[in-house]
Formats: C-alpha cells, sequence, structure tokens
C-alpha cells in the first residue's frame, strides 16, 4: 500500500495495516439528525462492538463540540473523538479571531478539509455536524473519504438504513420539538432492533436558538416492552417434509 | 424330477412355490454334525459334536464355536467353511455397529443382520444359499439371555433350548422332556451333555464336544480341558 | 466473516441433580441484521434427549433432520430409545461422513440416561467429542456451550455454576447465564428459550430479553 502525502511516499507495512483495521471497530452504529421547524434533531445509539463482541454499550456516540453545535459518531472511535476535539478547538480559535461564532457551514467544512488531507491513510470516520448559527439549523455530513454534504435529513452506521426506514416514512417539517424527539427515537429503537451491530441507550439531543439541550437516553432494552408491551407469541410451527 | 429343471438358477421358484436350493440347503444341515443350546435362567450354553474325519486330526486346531462378540457365541450344523463366511461378516457387523453407536451389539441385532446376510444369498445371482444353520447365543443388557437360531432361508426364531444337525429330532424331544423355564445354568449345561450323549455314536470325551457358555458375567466362556468322567468343566475366557 | 457467525447462536447446557438444562437464544440473523426473533435451535430426539444446534441455521436444519431419520430408523430396528451417549456417538460419527464439507454447525447433547443420569456432551463440526475418552464419550459435569456467544457463555457459567442444582435453581442459573451471556453478542440473543429435564417432567420457557 503506497500513499503520498507532500512529496513523501508512506509504505504501510503489516502491523501499520492491521493497526488502521483495528481502529475500524466501533463501525457498527445508528445515529441519525433532522432539520426541523423548530430546529434540529440529533440522535445515536450507544453500542461499540469489535467484530461480534460488544465492547460497551454506555458509548456517547453524541459529541458536544460547543454549546451551539453537535457531533455524531460513526466508524473508529478514536478517530472520531479525536478529530471532533481538534474541531472543537478550531471553533473556539475562530470565535476568538472572529468575535463572533462560527458557522454549521463553516465548521463542517473545517473538519471535511482536515479529512480529506489525511484521505487514504487508514481514517474512519462519517459524521453529521449539526447545529444552530446566524442562518438557523444547519447540518452536514462529513467523512473520511473526504465527503460533505449539506441536507435536511440524515442517517449514518450500520443501523441507517433501519433508521431511514422509520424517518423517511414519519417525517414532517412542521413537527413539534416532542413529536421529533419521539420520530428520533423511533428510529433508533428499530435500527437497534434489526442491526445486531446498534444497542444500548437511545439518546436524543435537540439543537434550537439557545444551542443544544439533551432531551432523553433511554434503554432500548425498555423501550422495546413500551413500545411493544403486549407481543403475542408466534409460535414457530414445524414444517412438516413431505 | 420336476424340481430338478428349476435348478438351472439357483433362486428361481419351481411351481409348487419353493426354492430347491433352500431345501437342498437344509438338507446339508440336516446332515451335519448335532449341535444343540439351552437358554437358562441365568445363561445360555450352546455345544456341539466334534466328530473329525480321522484320528490322526490334531482336534485342538479344530473350533466349531466361535465368538461373534466378546459376549455373544454361535455354533453352526452343516458346512464348516459356509459358517466362516457367515461369522466373518457377523463378527465385522458386530464391529460396525460398535464403531456407530461405541455401544455393544444386541443379541437380537447380531441375528436379525446375519439372518438378512443368509436371505439374500437366496435371492442374489451368482450365488447359493449356505449350507448351515446357526445357534447363536447371548447375553445383553437389552433382554438377558438369549438363543437364536439362524436358518439357510434367513429365517430365525427365539428358542428356549433347540437343537440342529443328524439327531435333531431325538435331541428336540430329549430336551423337551429335560427343560424347565427356572433352570440353572449348570443344569443346562449337565443337560446339553446329556442331550449329545444320547445321540452320540462310541464314546463322549471332552476331545470330541464343544461346549461353549455365557452369563450374567457376559463374557462368552469356551471350554478347552473338558474332563467328563469328572464332570468338572474347566472355562476359559475364550 | 467465519460461515459458523452467518446467523449467529447460543448455546447453553447444565448439569443438575438428577437433570439437566438446555437453553438457547431465538435469534436468526444474516450477518448484522436480525431476520427473525422465535428460531428455534434445540430440538427433541425424544423425551429424555436433546441436541442444540449452534452455526449455520441451514445445515442445522438439515443435520436435525438426518438425525431425526437416524433415530426413527433406529427405533423401529431396536423398539427402544437411543441412550444420550448412543445418540452423541451417531451424531458424531454423521458428522464425519461430512469430513472434507462439513456441517458447519456445533453440536449440543443433552439426554437422561436408562437410569436417569444426566448426560451433556458437545462436539465439533466434523464429530470430535470434547469429554471423549478412548472407549466411549465421559460425561462433562457440569456445563457445555456453544455458537457465536460461547465465550461469553463460558464466562457466566463458570462464575455462576454450582453442581447438583435443583431444577428450579438450574432453570434461573442457565437463563440468567444465557441472558448475561448474549449481551455482550452482536450475533444472538433477542430472547431466550429454556427447557428443564427431570426424570418425570420437561419444563419448556420462553424468556424475555433485551431485543438489540
Amino acid at each position: 500500500m503506497t500513499i503520498f502525502v507532500g512529496g513523501f511516499v508512506f509504505q504501510f507495512d503489516g502491523f501499520q495495516k492491521k493497526a488502521a483495521e483495528t481502529m475500524k471497530h466501533a463501525h457498527g452504529t445508528t445515529t441519525l439528525a433532522f432539520i426541523f421547524k423548530e430546529g434540529v434533531i440529533v440522535a445515536a445509539d450507544s453500542r461499540a462492538s469489535m467484530g461480534g463482541y460488544i465492547s460497551s454499550q454506555s458509548v456517547k456516540k453524541i459529541i458536544e463540540i460547543n454549546p451551539y453545535m453537535l457531533g455524531t459518531m460513526a466508524g473508529g472511535a478514536a478517530d472520531c473523538q479525536f478529530w471532533h476535539r481538534n474541531l472543537g478547538i478550531k471553533c473556539r480559535l475562530h470565535e476568538l479571531a472572529n468575535k463572533r461564532r462560527i458557522s454549521v457551514t463553516g465548521a463542517s467544512k473545517l473538519l471535511a478539509n482536515i479529512l480529506y488531507s489525511y484521505r487514504g491513510m487508514g481514517l474512519s470516520i462519517g459524521t453529521m455536524i449539526a447545529g444552530w448559527d446566524e442562518t438557523g439549523p444547519g447540518l452536514y455530513y462529513v467523512d473520511s473519504e473526504g465527503g460533505r454534504l449539506k441536507g435536511k435529513r440524515f442517517s449514518v452506521g450500520s443501523g441507517s438504513p433501519y433508521a431511514y426506514g422509520v424517518l423517511d416514512d414519519g417525517y414532517r417539517f412542521d413537527m413539534s420539538v416532542e413529536e421529533a424527539a419521539e420520530l428520533a427515537r423511533r428510529a433508533i429503537y428499530h435500527a437497534t432492533f434489526r442491526d445486531g451491530a446498534s444497542g444500548g441507550v437511545a439518546s436524543v439531543y435537540y439543537v434550537g436558538p439557545d444551542g443544544w439541550k439533551k432531551l432523553s437516553g433511554d434503554d432500548v432494552g425498555e423501550l422495546h416492552y413500551k413500545y411493544y408491551p403486549a407481543v403475542v407469541e408466534q409460535e414457530m410451527a414445524e414444517v412438516t417434509i413431505a | 424330477m420336476g424340481d430338478s429343471q428349476y435348478s438351472f438358477s439357483l433362486t428361481t421358484f419351481s411351481p409348487s412355490g419353493k426354492l430347491v436350493q433352500i431345501e437342498h440347503a437344509l438338507m446339508a444341515v440336516g446332515s451335519g454334525q448335532t449341535s444343540l443350546g439351552i437358554k437358562a435362567a441365568n445363561g445360555v450354553v450352546i455345544a456341539t459334536e466334534k466328530k473329525l474325519p480321522s484320528i490322526l486330526v490334531d482336534e485342538t486346531s479344530v473350533r466349531k464355536i466361535q465368538l461373534l462378540t466378546e459376549d455373544i457365541g454361535v455354533v453352526y450344523s452343516g458346512m464348516g467353511p459356509d459358517s466362516r463366511v457367515l461369522v466373518r461378516k457377523s463378527r465385522k457387523q458386530a464391529q460396525q455397529y460398535f464403531r456407530l453407536y461405541k455401544e455393544k451389539i444386541p443379541v437380537t441385532q447380531l441375528v436379525r443382520e446375519t439372518a438378512t446376510v443368509m436371505q439374500e444369498f437366496t435371492q442374489s445371482g451368482g450365488v447359493r444359499p449356505f449350507g448351515v444353520s446357526l445357534l447363536v447365543a447371548g447375553y445383553d443388557d437389552v433382554d438377558g439371555p438369549q438363543l437364536y437360531q439362524v436358518d439357510p432361508s434367513g429365517s430365525y426364531f427365539s428358542w428356549k433350548a433347540s437343537a440342529m444337525g443328524k439327531n435333531v429330532s431325538n435331541a428336540k424331544t430329549f430336551l423337551e422332556k429335560r427343560y424347565t423355564d427356572d433352570m440353572e445354568l449348570e443344569d443346562a449345561i449337565h443337560t446339553a451333555i446329556l442331550t449329545l450323549k444320547e445321540g452320540f455314536e462310541g464314546q463322549i470325551s471332552g476331545k470330541n464336544i464343544e461346549i461353549g457358555v455365557i452369563d450374567s458375567e457376559k463374557k462368552f466362556r469356551y471350554q478347552f480341558g473338558f474332563d467328563y468322567s469328572t464332570k468338572t468343566l474347566q472355562f476359559h475366557i475364550a | 466473516m467465519s460461515i459458523f457467525e452467518y446467523n449467529g447462536s447460543a448455546i447453553v447446557a447444565m448439569v443438575g441433580k438428577n437433570c439437566f438444562a438446555i437453553a438457547s437464544d431465538r435469534r436468526l440473523g444474516v450477518q448484522l441484521q436480525t431476520v427473525a426473533t422465535d428460531f428455534q435451535r434445540i430440538y427433541k430426539i425424544h423425551d429424555k434427549l436433546y441436541i442444540g444446534l449452534a452455526g449455520l441455521a441451514t445445515d442445522a436444519q438439515t443435520l436435525h433432520q438426518r438425525l431425526v431419520f437416524r433415530h426413527n430408523l433406529y427405533q423401529l430396528r431396536e423398539e427402544r430409545n437411543m441412550k444420550p451417549e448412543t445418540f452423541a456417538s451417531l451424531v458424531s460419527a454423521v458428522l464425519y461422513e461430512k469430513r472434507f464439507g462439513p456441517y458447519f454447525c456445533q453440536p449440543v447433547i443433552a439426554g437422561l440416561g436408562e437410569k436417569d443420569e444426566p448426560f451433556i456432551c458437545t462436539m465439533d463440526s466434523i464429530g470430535a467429542n470434547e469429554n471423549a475418552n478412548v472407549i466411549g464419550i465421559e460425561l462433562a459435569k457440569d456445563f457445555v456451550v456453544g455458537g457465536t456467544a460461547s465465550e461469553s457463555l463460558y464466562g457466566a457459567c463458570e462464575s455462576m455454576y454450582k453442581p447438583n442444582m435443583e431444577p428450579d435453581e438450574l432453570f434461573e442459573t442457565i437463563s440468567q447465564a444465557l441472558l448475561a451471556s448474549v449481551d455482550r453478542d452482536c450475533l444472538s440473543g433477542w430472547g431466550g428459550h429454556v427447557i428443564v429435564v427431570t426424570p418425570t417432567e420437561v419444563t419448556e420457557r420462553k424468556l424475555k430479553g433485551r431485543m438489540d
């Protein structure tokens, strides 16, 4: 594997390659965020897995960059944590230099540019940058392949297809904060049900004009029996073999 | 002779519904040396004459009672070489069963397998039926002491006591008189010897009869040095 | 990813005082995707003999059908049920037949013997018995596990198991061990299935568990 960075030629040896692969452990995840009338909702599960093994059920996948901006975590846990912290520093420096908070657009672009500069070196990040700035609510999807997308609705991680299913079905722009939070919670719950790599706690954050606020953190083990209190046991019937 | 024209194929029925080769095989058994078996309350004994063609034959080299497994013994009447084929196939069957289940083959199962082989030789092409009947004696966890007779046709029966070979009808009559349901093994051994003695031409001795015994120890034993004059039985693990 | 982990599974069997218990999870997945949460992984051979088949679900079902077939023939031929030891030996032989193209299953066998003595054992996908000696199969005295959650199950059973448990306590122990174990495994869980067998009765229960 040959990587070109600033004229130098890097050779990944077997160990480095292996290290880059093991770093990708928190791959299984469900995160989502969407913009609606009142602001932005951000939600995520809390499971970290290494292969089939569940290494933690209580990971904070929603990272508080500053009081007005949140980042979500999918991919390598260390990569996400480090670069979000790094982004937090850069945002604060921007604030001190310009005497005003950085826009979500600007912050996400800072991150995207950094990730692009490391492209191909094994970083694994799939994140959403959500916040409130002078222009109102903002939401961007940024990944370690260098992609950056502006949008109204995103979900990232191995559970995202399931979350999208619920989200796309239930989404309306003019929801109340409560309705929006419930939609996010349900989307995360359904993702944890179907996706083996998602689970633990469904956390829901809301970002409005006054900054972010954590609305809820529900154990999905309990949510299941709240959503489906009287599940009729479906007995497996033996298939008669002709 | 009407039947003989149907002997061109060994496995074709005659118009009277007989497979004449089986009849012939039974004749071979009927003219063979006498064998008998008695199932006692606590074990089974099988015994047979061992008449040798000449006094020059080393009688220790002839064994008519053989082991199929360590707890199942067999004796035949009829053609000795045919019996060895059956013994070889039965031993293999018993080992295959053990290989599969890690469990000793029950007597019923081994008898059935052996009978199946004998039946196949009445229906397959290019072969003839076996010229032997077998008495199989065993003792297992499933059914306790058991005595089976298997005939050339492949049919088999469980007996309390049975005989086959030259003196079959006399021996059976004798057994019918002597047999009791609560018979102990020691009695059964004695009765077996007496039965053989009944139809025996000449003086019976430890050298011209064979006796095999299985009891609840589940080790089939075969007699070597039987001294009839003192009636002491020395059994050795076969 | 190993083909053994394609569907995900967790199976455990424990010996108690004159009784045994066998338990499994209820998930059927395709890698990380959960497809069913009412999947049967424990199969009954006769009233006092059960087999759990961890691993690839399609092979587990086929293998089960072949084992039932072989047991039916045995029943007809010998007019009796198989002893657990005998059945374990049969399973081993059936698996080794496919030495070079195996069923991707790990069997967990549990039963009561002729004198109602409990028997449990497990083997690999080509029939090598755990707890086997030269002559036959020796009883595992405590517990056996299988499936994608087997490491967690070893840990849970090692700490929770006690010898000579009565049926009620055995049920509680095996259930807690199963539920605790599958909570550390992405590929198994979504409820549990427990069977406790004593000389006189069979108790079958479905467990509620975390559905993530």
